[in-house]
C-alpha cells in the first residue's frame, strides 16, 4: 500500500490481468500468462530484451490487442468488451516512434487530437490541451509543425498527445530511446511530476539507469513471462535474475555488488547512494 | 598520411540558417579508433557524412575546407570511389539494408565494384564470420533482430575492404544484448584487424573500453579531442553538453570532492574496485588494526 | 504480412529446382496457350496439367487454400456473370425483364472461367516455386535492366516493412481515440489522413536513408558490375524448354497455320 500525496491509500486496481495470453496470427505465443495489478499511483517500469513481449502486453493492456484467453480488467472492466476509443480515456499509450503518429500541422491541433476525439466538450479538450502541453513543456512550440522538431521535441509532443486525452495510466514504450542524456532527465523528470500528481506510469524500458532512478517497481519479462514483480531496489538486489533476462545492471549496482563483501549493500542503485555507503563504511561504520 | 584530416571545414544544409559543422579541424591516424560524443543536433551525423562525399555529392549545401582520405579529396572524387576506402552505418538497422537476403546485402559492394566471383564469395563469407553472422547467408535481412540488421550493415561496408570504418550511433534502439555483440564486433576490428574506425555516440560508457580517442562536438563546434582518461576526467563537463558521463566517473569525481582529494580517475568498474579497496575501504582496515 | 506477398514456399522439387529462366519463359509459353485454346475441353485438359504440376511443385492444400479459394470465388463469379451480361446466341435457356441467359453464353462463361483458373494457377506456380531473388536475378540475366532489377528487388523487399509500418501507424492513432470505420464517406476519409501523414513521411525518411546507403556501397560505380549468384542452365532445363515448346508448338500450329478451330 502506498500512501499518495493527499493521503489517501491508493489500493485501487486500475488494471488488472488474469492469466493473460497473447498469440500472434502467426503462431508467436507473445504472452504466456500474466498476473499483473496495476495500481493507482504505481510507478512502474517493464523491462526485458528484444522480443520478450513488452510491447505486446502494453497493447493489451490499453486494448489494441484483445487477449487470446485470460482477462485483462479496465477498472473493472473486461477489455474485450470495451472499444480501444473508451479504453483510451483510462489507460494512454504512447508509441516507441512518435513518428508513428504525428500528422497534424500544429504541435496544439496535434495535441487537441485526441481529445477531440473521444468527445470531450470543446472548453473541456482546451483545458486538458493546455495541461498537456505544460506538462510536456511545450508552450514555445506550439504553432510550429511537428514534423519540423527534433526528435526529442517530436517524443515529447507524442507523450503530449497522449496525456491531453488525460488517462489515469500512461504507458510509455522505450521514451528515451534516441535522446541525449539533457533531453531524458527532463523527460523523465516531467513524467515524475505527473506521477507526483497521480498519474500511474508505465514505462518500458531496455535502460537500467533510468529504472534504477526513477522506477518504484519493476517487472521484469522474458519469453513472455513475468519472471519478477518486486519493487526496484529488489531486482537490483538480484543480478542473477537480470543476467537471465539479458539486462545489464548500471555499473555503480555491478560495483556495489563487487565491495558487498567488504560492506557495502546489495540495494545500492545510484552514485550517490554508493558513496555514502563507502564513506559510512570508511569512517568505520 | 592520415586517415581522415579535416580542415577547417563548415557545412551549412541548403535552405538552413546555421552551420551544421562550423570551423572543424580533425586528423585521424591509421589504426585509431576515435569516438566522437555530442548530445543531439551537436553535428555528429554531418561529419559521418563528409567521411566519403555524401556531404557534397548526395546532399546538398554549403561546403567549405577540405576532407581528405588517405590523401584523397573526397569532395573530387565520386562517393563510390570512396566508398573503397571508407564504408559507413548509419544508425537505423531497417533503413540501410536493402536486399532479400543477406548474402546479397553483403556481396552488393563488390558487385558494383566488379570484382570477380569467386572473390566475392571469399569476402562475404568473411564479413560475416567477422560480425558473427556465419550461416545466415539465404535470411532476408527483414526477418533478423535490430542488433544482427547492424552486424549484417557492418558486414556489407567491410565486403568492400576500405581502410576506415564510421559508425553513427549504430547501437541505436538496440537492446543490451545487441549491443553487447555490436560493440564486441568493434572490439574485434580494431584489436585484431587493426581498422580505423569512427564512431558517434552520445553516450560515453560503451565506447570507453576500446577507444584511443574521445572528441567532444557541441553546436556544430569540436570542443575537446584527447584520450578518454583526459576528456573524462570532469564529469561535469559531459554533463554541460548533454553527454551522459561513464556512471564510474561521476563516483570518482564524487569521491573526490567529498574527500578533498583529487586522486580518483577510474574509468570501469574494475579499476574503479580496486581503486575503493586500496584508497576508501582499506585505510578503515588498517586504522581498525 | 509476409506471407501474403511472398508466396514462396521452401522445397525441393523439379520445379523448385528449375532454372527461373525457364519457368519465367514456361508461365510465358503457358499463358499464350491458354489464350489460343478456345475449346472447353482443351482448356479444361491445360488446367489439369497444370494442376499436375502443381501437385508435383508438394503444393499441399494447406499451403495453398488460401490461394485456390482466391481463384475459385473468381471462376465461379464468372460463370454466374458471363452469361447475364452476354445475352448473344441461342437458345435461350431463360429470360428476366432484359436479362436473357442463352446456352452458348453458358459455356462461354464456363470456357473463360477455366482460362482464367489456367492464368491464375500457373502464375500461382512460378511465384510458390520461385524465390524472389531468383525471378529478379532471372529478369536482369534476361535483359531487363540492373538498375529496374534493383528497383523491383527493393520494392518486394520493402512491402513487409511498409505492411507492418501501416499497420503500427494505425495502432498508434487507435490509442488517441481515432476510430478508423466511424462516421460518414468524408470523416473516413479524414480520419485516413492520421494514417496516410505518418506513413508517407516515414516512408520518404526511409527512402532518404536507402538512397544514401546504395551510395555508399558503390552503387553505380561500373558499367561491368559482377553478380554474386550466376544463373546455369542444366540438361534438366532444357528437356523442360523443349518439352514446352512441343506442348506449345502443336497447337500453334494448328490455329495459325492450319486454321483449325480448336
Ligand atoms: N505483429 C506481430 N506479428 C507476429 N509476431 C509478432 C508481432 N509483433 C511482435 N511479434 C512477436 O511477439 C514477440 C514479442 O514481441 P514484442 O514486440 O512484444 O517484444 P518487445 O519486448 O516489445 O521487444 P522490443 O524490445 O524489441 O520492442 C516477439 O517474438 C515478436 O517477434
Ligand atoms: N538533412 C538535414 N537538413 C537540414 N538540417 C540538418 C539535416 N541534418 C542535420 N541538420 C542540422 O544540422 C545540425 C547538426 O545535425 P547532426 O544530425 O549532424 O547532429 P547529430 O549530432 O548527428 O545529432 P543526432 O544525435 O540527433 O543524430 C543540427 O542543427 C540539425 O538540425
Ligand atoms: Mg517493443
Ligand atoms: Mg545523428
Amino acid at each position: 500500500m502506498i500512501p499518495s500525496a493527499h493521503g489517501i491509500p491508493r489500493e485501487e486496481k486500475i488494471i488488472s490481468t488474469r492469466n493473460l495470453k497473447f498469440t500472434y496470427e502467426g503462431g508467436v505465443q507473445a504472452l504466456q500468462g500474466l498476473n499483473l495489478d496495476i495500481r493507482s499511483g504505481d510507478y512502474v517500469a517493464i523491462v526485458g530484451g528484444n522480443g520478450s513481449g513488452k510491447t505486446t502486453l502494453a497493447k493489451a493492456l490499453n486494448g489494441l490487442l484483445k487477449p487470446t484467453s485470460g482477462t485483462v480488467m479496465v477498472n473493472g472492466m473486461p477489455t474485450s468488451e470495451l472499444k480501444v476509443a473508451e479504453i483510451a480515456k483510462v489507460v494512454g499509450y504512447a508509441f516507441q516512434n512518435p513518428d508513428h503518429q504525428l500528422f497534424c500541422s500544429s504541435v496544439e491541433d496535434e495535441v487537441r487530437f485526441g481529445p477531440l476525439n473521444l468527445g470531450y466538450p470543446e472548453q473541456e479538450v482546451r483545458q486538458k490541451v493546455e495541461r498537456a502541453i505544460e506538462a510536456m513543456n511545450l508552450g514555445q512550440l506550439r504553432a510550429l509543425a511537428p514534423l519540423s522538431l527534433r526528435l526529442g521535441e517530436r517524443r515529447r509532443v507524442s507523450i503530449a498527445s497522449v496525456i491531453a486525452m488525460d488517462p489515469q495510466v500512461l504507458i510509455l514504450d522505450e521514451p528515451t530511446t534516441g535522446l541525449d542524456a539533457g533531453e531524458s532527465l527532463e523527460l523523465m523528470n516531467s513524467l515524475k511530476r505527473l506521477n507526483a500528481e497521480g498519474k500511474t506510469i508505465i514505462l518500458i524500458t531496455h535502460d537500467m539507469k533510468v529504472v534504477a532512478e526513477h522506477a518504484r517497481r519493476v517487472i521484469v519479462m522474458a519469453n513472455g513471462r513475468m519472471i519478477l514483480d518486486s519493487d526496484s531496489r529488489g531486482v537490483f538486489s538480484d543480478l542473477a535474475i537480470l543476467g537471465e533476462s539479458n539486462l545489464e545492471p548500471p555499473p555503480v549496482v555491478r560495483l556495489a555488488h563487487r565491495l558487498a563483501k567488504h560492506g557495502i549493500p546489495h540495494d545500492v542503485m545510484s552514485v550517490e547512494e554508493l558513496v555514502f555507503q563507502l564513506l559510512r563504511s570508511r569512517g568505520g561504520g | 598520411m592520415k586517415a581522415l584530416e579535416l580542415n577547417n571545414v563548415r557545412f551549412k544544409y541548403r535552405d538552413f540558417q546555421n552551420w551544421a559543422l562550423d570551423s572543424v579541424s580533425l586528423e585521424v591516424e591509421k589504426g585509431e579508433f576515435v569516438t566522437i560524443l555530442g548530445c543531439n543536433g551537436s553535428g555528429k551525423s554531418t561529419l559521418c557524412l563528409l567521411t566519403n562525399g555524401l556531404i557534397p555529392h548526395a546532399i546538398q549545401g554549403n561546403l567549405q575546407g577540405s576532407v581528405s582520405v588517405f590523401g584523397n579529396n573526397v569532395g573530387e572524387q565520386p562517393v563510390s570511389q570512396s566508398a573503397t576506402k571508407v564504408g559507413i552505418v548509419f544508425q537505423e538497422p531497417e533503413s540501410q539494408l536493402f536486399c532479400m537476403s543477406v548474402e546479397e546485402e553483403v556481396a552488393f559492394g563488390p558487385e558494383n565494384l566488379a570484382v570477380p566471383r569467386e572473390e566475392i564469395k571469399t569476402r562475404v563469407e568473411w564479413a560475416l564470420e567477422l560480425v558473427g553472422m556465419k550461416g545466415y547467408n539465404n535470411r532476408s535481412p527483414f526477418s533478423l533482430s535490430g542488433g544482427q540488421k547492424q552486424r549484417v550493415a557492418i558486414a556489407a561496408a567491410l565486403s568492400m575492404r576500405p581502410e576506415m570504418l564510421v559508425l553513427d550511433e549504430p547501437a541505436y534502439a538496440l537492446d543490451p544484448v545487441g549491443r553487447l555483440g555490436l560493440y564486441s564486433v568493434l572490439r574485434d576490428l580494431k584489436e585484431k584487424h587493426g581498422m580505423t574506425v569512427i564512431l558517434a555516440e552520445r553516450d560515453a560508457e560503451e565506447a570507453l573500453a576500446f577507444s584511443d580517442r574521445f572528441v567532444l562536438m557541441k553546436d556544430g563546434k569540436l570542443l575537446e579531442s584527447g584520450p578518454p582518461r583526459q576528456v573524462l576526467r570532469d564529469p561535469a563537463k559531459l554533463r554541460e553538453i548533454g553527454v551522459a558521463p561513464p556512471q564510474v566517473t561521476e563516483v570518482a569525481s564524487l569521491l573526490n570532492t567529498r574527500m578533498g582529494t583529487s586522486k580518483f580517475s577510474f574509468l570501469t568498474v574494475e579499476e574503479a574496485e580496486r581503486a575503493i579497496l586500496e584508497e576508501v575501504l582499506k585505510p578503515k582496515k588498517e586504522g581498525r588494526r | 504480412m509476409g506471407g501474403f506477398i511472398d508466396l514462396y514456399t521452401e522445397a525441393d522439387t523439379f520445379l523448385h529446382r528449375m532454372d527461373p529462366r525457364v519457368k519465367i519463359v514456361a508461365v510465358l509459353l503457358l499463358s499464350l496457350l491458354a489464350f489460343i485454346l478456345s475449346h472447353l475441353y482443351l482448356l479444361l485438359a491445360l488446367l489439369t496439367f497444370i494442376f499436375l504440376l502443381l501437385f508435383l511443385a508438394r503444393a499441399t492444400i494447406s499451403r495453398t487454400a488460401f490461394a485456390l479459394k482466391f481463384v475459385l470465388r473468381f471462376m465461379v463469379l464468372i460463370i454466374i456473370l458471363w452469361p447475364i451480361f452476354d445475352p448473344t446466341g441461342t437458345p435461350v435457356l431463360a429470360s428476366l425483364g432484359p436479362i436473357k441467359i442463352t446456352e452458348p453464353a453458358v459455356w462461354r462463361g464456363v470456357t473463360s472461367a477455366a482460362r482464367v483458373g489456367c492464368l491464375a494457377t500457373v502464375w500461382y506456380i512460378l511465384m510458390f516455386t520461385t524465390s524472389q531473388r531468383d525471378l529478379v536475378r532471372a529478369l536482369v540475366k534476361m535483359g531487363v535492366r540492373f538498375d529496374f532489377g534493383l528497383t523491383l528487388a527493393i520494392s518486394l523487399r520493402f512491402l513487409p516493412t511498409f505492411g507492418a509500418l501501416i499497420d503500427s501507424i494505425k495502432d498508434a492513432q487507435r490509442a488517441r481515440g481515432l476510430e478508423l470505420s466511424k462516421g460518414g464517406l468524408l470523416k473516413r476519409s479524414k480520419n485516413y489522413v492520421a494514417v496516410l501523414v505518418p506513413t508517407i513521411v516515414s516512408a520518404l525518411r526511409t527512402a532518404d536513408t536507402l538512397s544514401l546507403a546504395l551510395q555508399s556501397r558503390a552503387y553505380g560505380a561500373r558499367a561491368d558490375r559482377t553478380y554474386l549468384r550466376d544463373l546455369n542452365m542444366r540438361p534438366s532445363d532444357y528437356v523442360a524448354l523443349a518439352v514446352l515448346a512441343a506442348i506449345l508448338v502443336l497447337p500453334a500450329f494448328a490455329k495459325f497455320v492450319m486454321q483449325v478451330d480448336i
